[in-house]
């Protein structure tokens, strides 16, 4: 052991004893170190937070950004290789099956202070086998987001709260000639029409799958059979664009910014700040959110945030924990809304941004905050990508009119079932 | 007019009509690009066809040379940084690796061709093979290598990777090309008492210019259009290539179509010049062949 | 007779230490090319074959050897059989397409004198735009909304509104190989035009003199002479198809109407972590191309050979 690698671990002791404040009063415990993190595009955080980040731990950084889908490329790659991508990198929420029973990531239970995990509701989404190994740093879940000048213009007064109002309210809008096509769903083959689907299953008052991951939703009285039925018929009837077919759901949300559709049904929480934000929307005075309706006694919703890990290989662990930790840190998570649009994780921070009035639709996004479910109560399982891109072809299909609801249903069961006997 | 003027003037009209064909095959969409690239965000959204933007702006290319940018709407720092490195990025590991495969080409296609040494058959066989090999199929052994060489994320790494995927294609065409020359200058030349290499460097090469140039233009553009093996091999802007860079604007939360075009016309000025430039070449090349 | 098998014979018969001295710089010539080629592709596709035969899941404990168990998974898989399907009708549409526009092209470029360089440039330019950037654009132009060809096809009057094309999975399938052509298109072109310029211009002189036309000279000179460029082109343009994959990804992500094998190798090995799946399904991939090659590789030879 030569003496830097000594001297760091000396002065990491205090670290590892869960005395943070201690430790910050010493003398940098990582000084002169370097790390590199690998994170998507909205993690590339600005010049002004990675120099701040620097001067307070004396950690130099080393930002690599990736596109999303990219970064599982490069992550795989690397651990099958046997390296490490970076000290640390994004676990989104729907890779924590797959690389918790590969064990690529550090488990971090009792390495970070138990007080933040208890501030973060959606800590336990990435927990595998019960326990954690990712610390969720951008929340995002789905809420309704629609268009108050269009439902006024409509003399609708309130935000619809069950699927049925907001077809009606979709066919008001729609007869009045105010929105072509008023709903706004993503049917196209990828992931974000599979989550969408997700999420009318929930608002249905139903799930996917019971506890033996056994399908839910074959039967025509199921929620997730009523949540296809809905979106097929809402396309059918013309409430929805036949175009979605080959759209995304960011190109739905250009649709709501440019204000040629009501409602984004499975709005991003986050994206609020962008449909608010006169710069980048045309329709920043009317974007409000509501409460995703619901059949059910309560309104439901799932999150799907994203966290930073650290990979089993990567070398340093501690000054990647002190990096994870920076970046949880209250003034951060602002920093990081405020420049990057990520909602904060932590419920006292995003409280502490309502009560400053720095939250659009603050109280809604607080309430629906309230209410979010992960989408597997069991974690999320290792088949989930397999499971999810055979949803969204097969949802693809049936919007195209090649297979009725009913052979849909069935086909992503089959699916469903053939991924978990891999 | 005679039958011979009128088949002459058909023959003028067809070739011009192919000539505008051509023109607005390639450069339709590349048209359409640019006009996405200077249409203003609100205006890309409207119904209506243009052909040109009503109010052209800069806007998108000022996020890409401006002193701030904007991601998914907030005022970040600036892209140029970024963009200008890997501009840089993919001109030398372009630049490199076609100026090695051209020349690994130039010489092995010569003695594929013309010196008899054992196992030259299946060697050329082999090496040819490789091109129906997909990128996935080797990334993970490769990658498993090139950490053990210390390579990830440099400019040889990423340079010989590119090398021994663009090889294969350079020496098929340099083999052709050495082929349909006549053997009788090469004769000549040893008759007098020239040594091989001398003679392919001072008579074969010169006569083999067009291929080589072709070649050139292959290995520098396949090697500009890269994008898995950069992805992988390339993680930081130590060695970053635009490919990798561009897609980066694309997030998950925004699609700037406007950004995204504008940084594709931007990209395609290098490769452009260099075929002008190289093209020069090409041609006097051809008369060299013709007034010899 | 084109080929150059021949004139070694001539050199042979100086003797044995010119020969000797001709094998040494032969091998001196390639050496470089066995260590890059041997190093960088041929010991990890060794390693690839190898891992194909075990069952590598990364979420699984071990890495049984399955022998070959992992290729008759991907028979069994009905997604696979599909990928192949959609990935068989890309390659026929893209070789047919590239071969004759790549022909014209060349043969219009080695035809025309003036403003060659500016024509030749502009026939490169879809190459040169990032083939994720070529994608975005296409997937533009074919937005049902806003895009380009629904907006032109409008004006001429061809359809009265607009359609959203992918839709129908024909037309999904022929529009994602046409932006393939799109961008491939000038490679086809380029190894034409460097095979066309290496013809000699004193047989066209001879064959006029003959009285040959310009279809029979064509036939009988350029036809011949050019038929080792055109296995290549043919050949590359089937690997490259084989290999499609920015383009289906882009403009229409997993669906199964368009989703080809490499999509599938991706999704099988990246998405889903099976491993050992996706490098088998891969290996096919490369053998199904090598195949498909080499029978045009073989019959262009042979056709032309006759002549």
């Amino acid at each position: 052991m030569n003496r830097r690698t000594l001297l760091a671990s000396i002065t990491a002791l205090p670290l590892l004893l869960g005395l943070p404040a201690f430790a910050q009063d010493q003398a940098k415990p990582h000084d002169g170190k370097a790390i590199s993190v690998l994170l998507p595009p909205w993690g590339t955080l600005p010049k002004e937070m990675t120099d701040r980040f620097t001067s307070e731990t004396g950690i130099s950084l080393d930002t690599q950004t990736l596109g999303w889908d990219d970064i599982r490329t490069k992550i795989v790659t690397s651990m099958v290789a046997g390296t490490a991508p970076a000290n640390v990198t994004e676990v989104d929420w729907s890779w924590v099956g797959q690389f918790g029973s590969a064990e690529w990531y550090t488990l971090l239970d009792d390495k970070v202070d138990a007080a933040l995990i208890a501030d973060l509701p959606t800590a336990a989404i990435f927990k595998f086998d019960g326990k954690l190994m990712a610390v969720p740093y951008n929340n995002d879940f789905r809420i309704l987001i629609f268009n108050r000048d269009h439902l006024d213009r409509a003399k609708i007064t309130e935000a619809p709260k069950t699927p049925d109002e907001l077809l009606a309210a979709a066919k008001a809008i729609k007869a009045a000639g105010i929105a072509e096509y008023p709903i706004g769903l993503p049917l196209s083959a990828t992931e974000g029409s599979a989550t969408a689907w997700y999420l009318l299953t929930k608002a249905f008052g139903g799930d996917l799958f019971d506890a033996e991951f056994k399908p839910l939703f074959t039967t025509p009285d199921s929620a997730g059979y009523k949540a296809m039925s809905f979106e097929i018929e809402a396309l059918k009837a013309g409430l929805v664009d036949p175009a979605a077919t080959g759209l995304k759901d960011v190109e739905i949300q250009e649709l709501f910014k440019s204000g040629k559709i009501s409602f984004d049904v499975a709005g991003w929480a986050g994206n609020l700040a962008v449909y608010s934000d006169k710069a980048k929307s045309q329709v920043a005075e009317h974007a409000e959110a509501g409460l995703m309706p619901h059949v059910g006694p309560k309104s439901r919703t799932f999150g799907l945030p994203g966290a930073v890990g650290i990979p089993v290989s990567a070398a340093d662990p501690e000054a990647g924990l002190a990096f994870v930790d920076w970046l949880l840190k209250p003034e951060n998570q602002m920093a990081s809304y405020a420049a990057l649009g990520n909602l904060p994780t932590r419920t006292s921070v995003l409280e502490k941004l309502n009560a400053e009035g720095k939250l659009a639709s603050g109280d809604v996004l607080l309430q629906q905050a309230a209410l979010v479910e992960p989408l597997f109560a069991q974690g999320t399982p290792g088949w989930y990508p397999e499971f999810s891109s055979a949803v969204a072809s097969t949802l693809n299909q049936a919007a195209k009119g090649q297979i009725s609801v009913d052979d849909a249903v069935k086909q992503i069961a089959e699916a469903a079932i053939a991924a978990q006997a891999q | 007019m005679s039958r011979r003027s009128l088949s002459r003037i058909a023959g003028q009209v067809g070739t011009a009509a192919a000539v505008l064909l051509l023109l607005v095959w390639s450069l339709g969409p590349v048209f359409w690009a640019l006009v996405t690239s200077l249409t203003p965000p609100a205006d890309l959204l409207s119904r209506e066809l243009r052909l040109w933007p009503a109010n052209p702006s800069l806007e998108h290319y000022a996020k890409l040379f401006g002193a701030t940018s904007s991601s998914q709407g907030n005022a970040v720092q600036s892209v140029w940084p970024q963009f200008s490195a890997a501009f840089v990025n993919s001109l030398v590991t372009s630049l490199a690796s076609t100026v090695i495969t051209v020349a690994l080409a130039a010489f092995g296609a010569y003695a594929f061709v013309r010196l008899r040494f054992p196992g030259r058959e299946l060697l050329f066989v082999l090496v040819v093979a490789t091109l129906a090999i997909p990128a996935y199929t080797v990334m993970i052994p490769l990658y498993r290598l090139m950490i053990s060489l210390k390579l990830i994320d440099t400019y040889v790494g990423v340079t010989l990777i590119y090398v021994s995927a663009f090889l294969p294609l350079a020496l098929w065409l340099m083999r052709s090309v050495y082929q349909a020359m006549p053997i009788s200058l090469e004769e000549a030349a040893w008759l007098d008492g020239a040594g091989r290499t001398y003679t392919l460097m001072r008579i074969v090469l010169p006569l083999a210019a067009p291929g080589l140039i072709a070649s050139a233009i292959l290995t520098f553009l396949s090697a500009w259009g890269q994008f898995m093996v950069p992805l992988v091999f390339s993680p930081t802007l130590a060695t970053k290539p635009l490919t990798v860079l561009i897609p980066e604007f694309v997030t998950r939360n925004y699609v700037d179509y406007g950004l995204m075009n504008a940084a594709g016309i931007l990209a395609i000025v290098p490769p452009v010049l260099l075929v002008l430039f190289l093209n020069r070449f090409l041609v006097s090349g051809l008369m060299a062949g013709a007034t010899k | 007779m084109v080929a150059a098998a021949e004139p070694l014979q001539k050199i042979s018969m100086r003797g044995s230490r010119r020969r000797n001295e001709e094998a040494w710089l032969g091998l001196a010539f390639v050496i470089p090319i066995i260590a890059i080629m041997g190093g960088l592709v041929f010991l990890p596709v060794v390693g690839t074959l190898l891992d194909s035969l075990y069952r590598i899941d990364p979420m699984r404990a071990g890495t049984p050897f399955v022998g070959l168990g992992n290729y008759a998974a991907t028979f069994a898989d009905a997604n696979v059989r599909q990928a192949w399907f959609n990935t068989l009708v890309y390659v026929v549409i893209a070789v047919a397409l590239q071969a004759v526009g790549g022909l014209g092209a060349a043969l219009l470029l080695n035809k025309i004198q003036r403003g060659r360089r500016w024509l030749l440039a502009v026939l490169v330019l879809p190459w040169c735009l990032p083939p994720v950037v070529n994608a975005l654009v296409w997937l533009w132009i074919y937005n049902p909304s806003y895009g380009l060809l629904n907006g032109v096809l409008q004006a001429l009057g061809l359809i009265d509104t607009n359609r959203v094309w992918f839709n129908d999975r024909t037309t999904a399938l022929f529009l994602i190989a046409l932006v393939h052509v799109w961008r491939m298109l000038p490679l086809t072109a380029i190894i034409l035009l460097a095979a066309l310029q290496s013809i000699p211009k004193e047989l066209y002189e001879a064959a006029r003199l003959d009285g040959a036309g310009p279809i029979r000279a064509f036939r009988s000179i350029t036809l011949p002479l050019i038929s080792g460029g055109i296995a290549i082109a043919l050949s590359q343009s089937t690997v490259f198809a084989f290999n499609l994959f920015d383009e289906a990804w882009i403009l229409a992500g997993t669906s199964l109407d368009t989703r080809t094998v490499i999509i599938q190798v991706y999704m099988s090995a990246f998405q889903n972590l099976k491993f050992s799946f996706g490098m088998a399904l891969s290996v096919l991939a490369m053998i199904a191309s090598l195949l498909v090659s080499l029978v045009y590789v073989l019959k262009v030879y042979r056709e032309t050979r006759y002549e």
